[in-house]
């Protein structure tokens, strides 16, 4: 069944924070790269913050498109960081090598520690 | 909770749905259980009543990579274990603890065999469903290649 996605944007210390509710699958592709070109039209475009829920489940066509975003983040020098994982998505962000991009943090305030 | 809340038994009449119902055997099974395992032969089909169930594929026998969730009422999985060569396309584990239905694929065929319209059904309710599934993979395929397209482009 097709999921539908929401986003949020917030600024926190310089940091662009992206809330983005819902699972993330392929279907999520035309959200997620909406969410993206708004935050990319902020100040605070360097360093971005994408927060999951907790129970989002993300699956491959989900990487599919994180991978998407992270490859525009390094082409435009924008440090990412990712939150609101579960210790499952923690492990498979690892395994897949999104982690060797984004940081992977346990809560906004590791997070925003880290990037500042 | 009845077997029509599931896509692959839409469209069937009150007798036909009694029958499976007949043939159904619940069980439990607890988070971290696997159910079974791609590329194995697939006996049976499952329908979830509670819980959530998670299917995965391997990837260089390294990691499992996630294909989908399942958490709703009467979703269905375990079904390419109704076509040949009967065998599993996908590895499912229990995400929550569940309680499933599952249906045997000897019984489901025998049952199809008596009952032509039934098999067809579902045979139609089972081709739309992979459809589907299709165009979501072909989706994330474009992805795949957008990306690919644009590093080398750059």
């Amino acid at each position: 069944m097709q999921q539908t996605n929401q986003f949020q944007m917030e600024q926190q210390s310089g940091i662009t924070l992206l809330h983005i509710q819902g699972d993330i699958t392929a279907h999520s592709e035309p959200v997620i790269l909406e969410a993206y070109k708004k935050v990319d039209e902020q100040e605070t475009a360097q360093k971005i913050l994408i927060q999951f829920e907790e129970d989002a489940y993300i699956n491959s066509g989900g990487i599919a498109v994180l991978i998407q975003i992270l490859a525009h983040t390094q082409k435009k020098n924008q440090a990412i960081g990712i939150t609101g994982l579960s210790d499952h998505f923690k492990k498979i962000f690892n395994m897949v090598g999104i982690s060797k991009f984004a940081g992977i943090y346990n809560t906004v305030e590791d997070a925003i520690t880290a990037m500042s | 909770m009845p077997l029509s809340s599931s896509f692959l038994f839409k469209g069937l009449s009150e007798s036909q749905l009694q029958r499976l119902t007949a043939a159904v055997n619940e069980i439990q099974v607890q988070k971290g259980q696997w159910l079974f395992q791609e590329g194995k032969i697939g006996d049976r089909v499952y329908v979830i009543k509670s819980g959530a169930v998670e299917m995965l594929t391997k990837v260089n026998g390294e990691y499992e990579l996630p294909i989908k969730i399942i958490r709703s009422k009467g979703g269905c999985f375990g079904t390419s274990a109704l076509v040949p060569p009967h065998q599993y396309s996908l590895s499912a584990k229990c995400a929550e603890d569940a309680t499933l239905l599952e249906i045997g694929r000897e019984d489901l065929e025998k049952i199809s065999t008596e009952d032509s319209a039934l098999g067809c059904a579902i045979m139609q309710n089972l081709a739309q469903h992979l459809l589907a599934r299709l165009k979501e993979t072909r989706q994330e395929l474009k992805i795949h290649f957008k990306t690919l397209f644009r590093s080398m482009h750059t």
